[in-house]
């Protein structure tokens, strides 16, 4: 389904990143992701989940569904690397409740980089903390730098970028 | 109220849950992007816009907390590999079953093969899922 010709070489963002340009082991830092009323609900919106655990009952704490913690450890990434592709693998623990008005630390690193059937793939980690330290989540992904095969040359011009607004 | 209990029987399956995309979907603002834009996605060799993965992972997110409830929300663990693209006006039915139970603590693990099969048939999410079921339900 590729077209074969060219890899993107840089977006309307800046230069993609290239996979010899990305270092395994190399943290990805540490962000604050602040959980509110807004966030969860735009997200069961997405999910199109209106299950009464994440809408509860005046006076009961509001909980997020797990899926929530897909985007900050991808903004790590998208602080790090120019990177857009596509996302493979999706590991993930959820260990404890993201509340409302909670504040989480999330942090990450590079784990692991491997090339199969001509494609160049990147792993890497986050974990999320609650204010005292508690993990609530731990994930790892998987993300293909190009849909096209590694064979193609880097040099197209991209519209959409791997740097993302960091917002749902 | 939580479909899945202490006693469920490996090989139960789920009850589906499916959806028919439009590009709509997925739009945000209007930003251009390979989930929205024929062009931006042809710039990266897809044939078309493809959807955004976690939001047609939800569909097994929503099976998996209708059948574990709280048990999912705290405990839940999933292994998804997103096999082929899904392209924005797919069709997709989400589907899962029991494989193994086991002990862990004062709950049960109830772990569970899950997928999600296009209009074709095809499987383009697959992977494991397991949550929580206390065992003094």
């Amino acid at each position: 389904m590729s077209n074969g010709k060219a890899r993107v070489m840089e977006d309307a963002k800046g230069r993609r990143a290239t996979y010899e340009e990305i270092t395994v082991g190399q943290s990805l830092g540490e962000m604050d992701w602040a959980i509110t009323d807004d966030l969860i609900d735009l997200q069961c919106q997405l999910d199109q989940d209106f299950d009464p655990l994440f809408f509860p009952s005046a006076g009961q704490p509001r909980i997020a569904p797990p899926q929530i913690t897909y985007r900050p450890p991808r903004w790590l990434i998208s602080r790090a690397y120019n990177v857009r592709g596509l996302f493979v693998g999706w590991e993930m623990e959820s260990l404890g409740e993201i509340r409302v008005g909670m504040t989480l630390k999330v942090s990450g690193a590079i784990v692991d980089k491997y090339i199969r059937k001509e494609r160049e793939y990147i792993v890497y980690e986050a974990v999320g903390r609650d204010e005292q330290g508690n993990v609530l989540f731990r994930t790892r992904r998987t993300h293909v730098l190009d849909f096209v095969e590694r064979t193609a040359p880097r040099s197209g011009a991209g519209i959409d970028s791997g740097i993302k607004p960091e917002k749902i | 109220m939580a479909i899945m209990h202490k006693d469920i029987a490996v090989g139960y399956e789920f009850p589906t849950i499916a959806k028919k995309y439009r590009l709509e979907d997925f739009k945000r603002a209007d930003e251009k992007t390979i989930h929205t834009d024929y062009e931006a996605a042809a710039r990266e060799g897809l044939p078309a816009p493809v959807a955004i993965g976690p939001q047609i992972a939800a569909l097994l997110f929503r099976q998996l907390r209708l059948c574990f409830g709280h048990g999912w929300i705290v405990g839940g663990k999933w292994n998804l590999t997103f096999r082929r693209p899904v392209f924005v006006t797919d069709f997709c039915v989400a589907r899962g079953v029991v494989t193994k139970t086991e002990t862990e603590g004062s709950n049960l693990r109830i772990h569970c093969d899950v997928w999600i099969e296009n209009q074709d048939g095809k499987h383009v999410i697959a992977g494991t899922a397991s949550g929580l079921v206390p065992l003094a339900s």
